[in-house]
């Protein structure tokens, strides 16, 4: 029998509905394991269980920290704000109307987090100057192209960076987007657009290169 | 590049990034079959997004946890309003008025004392009437048996 793990719950199938075709074969329960849902989660952790609440940061830690990091370019920042992404989102628990839509509403807290940070750092960051592209073989590894991919990433303005980050890589609507970053779905897509205009001219080039080299 | 008929473009970003309904869908499918510029256009594209899709995930350097603080735990009328803790009060107050107003020992032992002397009292008086017609009865009965003996 498998064991209950933290944060699964544990409830029995009741099996089918339907008759079985012979009369002697009978279906056993099985045991099947849910998951706990995110509003679960939620609805304890708005009670003061800081376990549920725990829980649901290990869910959402690694896509947080890598949004953040790809918008701030440094690490330990990255983790900063992560962490205090996900402690305003605790205090903030109350006023989450919808706990279905928790991912655009956390989304929404770590973009105001980062922007800020951003904000406050933008003299340091405009001495830093543009990131210099990496000096690349014409036969290209998956290393490479992930770094390449990183350096075309952070050529982009925050804005159209953050687009690509939110659409790409997390996945979401253009009008979840739009409630992330409050702005109209058309300023989204202006965005959006723009920044893959761009990242074609030196992505598609080189993802040629790499298919050629291992052909 | 030059699209065959643009006026009726698709939107190629939409449709690769599946933000397409399905009749734009179906009507892009369509458009694309007979226009070699879309298919480059939109090969690029794919090829673009592909690219993107290979930078690699980060691991996060040190777990986010919080434990139990002050900070996080609820306000005391939170608590308050809690059914738990409203209910758990709600006891603690009747088993102290309970205990505020129980009797003492001599008072139980007075009253204990006074329902027992009723309870006596009413039962002599409905013995004693018991007899008294019990003696009405004897009366009657003798009565009749010296007026049956005189009538002989």
């Amino acid at each position: 029998m498998a064991l209950a793990k933290p944060g699964y719950s544990r409830i029995v199938d009741p099996g089918p509905t339907f008759s079985a075709p012979t009369a002697s074969l009978r279906t056993e329960p099985q045991l099947i394991f849910r998951e706990v849902e995110d509003p679960d989660l939620i609805a304890k952790a708005r009670r003061g269980d800081v376990e549920a609440y725990n829980l649901l940061v290990s869910r959402w830690e690694k896509r947080v920290y890598n949004y953040l990091l790809r918008l701030v370019s440094n690490r330990e920042d990255a983790l900063d704000v992560s962490q205090d992404v996900f402690l305003k989102a605790y205090q903030s628990l109350p006023k989450l109307d919808d706990p279905a839509r928790f991912s655009g509403w956390l989304f929404r807290i770590a973009h105001n987090e980062a922007f800020s940070l951003l904000r406050r750092k933008r003299p340091e960051t405009e001495l830093a100057g543009e990131p210099r592209p990496p000096e690349l073989s014409p036969r290209l590894l998956p290393m490479e192209l992930s770094l390449a991919v990183e350096t075309a990433l952070n050529r982009l303005n925050a804005d159209q960076r953050e687009a690509v980050l939110l659409k790409v890589y997390q996945g979401f609507k253009f009008e979840e987007m739009a409630e992330i970053l409050e702005c109209p779905v058309s300023t989204v897509k202006s965005r959006l657009y723009t920044a893959l205009d761009l990242l074609k001219t030196t992505l598609a080039p080189m993802q040629k290169a790499a298919l050629r080299g291992e052909s | 590049m030059s699209c065959s008929s643009p006026e009726s473009k698709p939107d190629w970003k939409a449709y690769a990034l599946r933000e397409l309904d399905q009749d734009a869908y179906r009507q892009a499918e369509i458009h694309l079959t007979n226009c070699s510029d879309c298919q480059e256009e939109l090969g690029i594209l794919r090829l673009t997004l592909d690219t993107l899709s290979t930078l690699r995930e980060e691991e996060i350097p040190r777990r986010i946890a919080f434990v139990s603080d002050k900070v996080f735990e609820p306000r005391w009328w939170q608590r308050v309003f809690s059914p738990t803790f409203a209910a758990g009060a709600l006891v603690a107050v009747a088993i102290l008025i309970h205990g505020a107003m129980r009797p003492g020992q001599a008072q139980v032992d007075a009253a204990v004392t006074k329902a027992i002397s009723q309870v006596e009292a009413q039962h002599m008086r409905e013995i004693q009437a018991m007899y008294e017609q019990l003696d009405i009865r004897d009366k009657q009965v003798a009565n009749m048996y010296r007026n049956a003996v005189l009538s002989q």
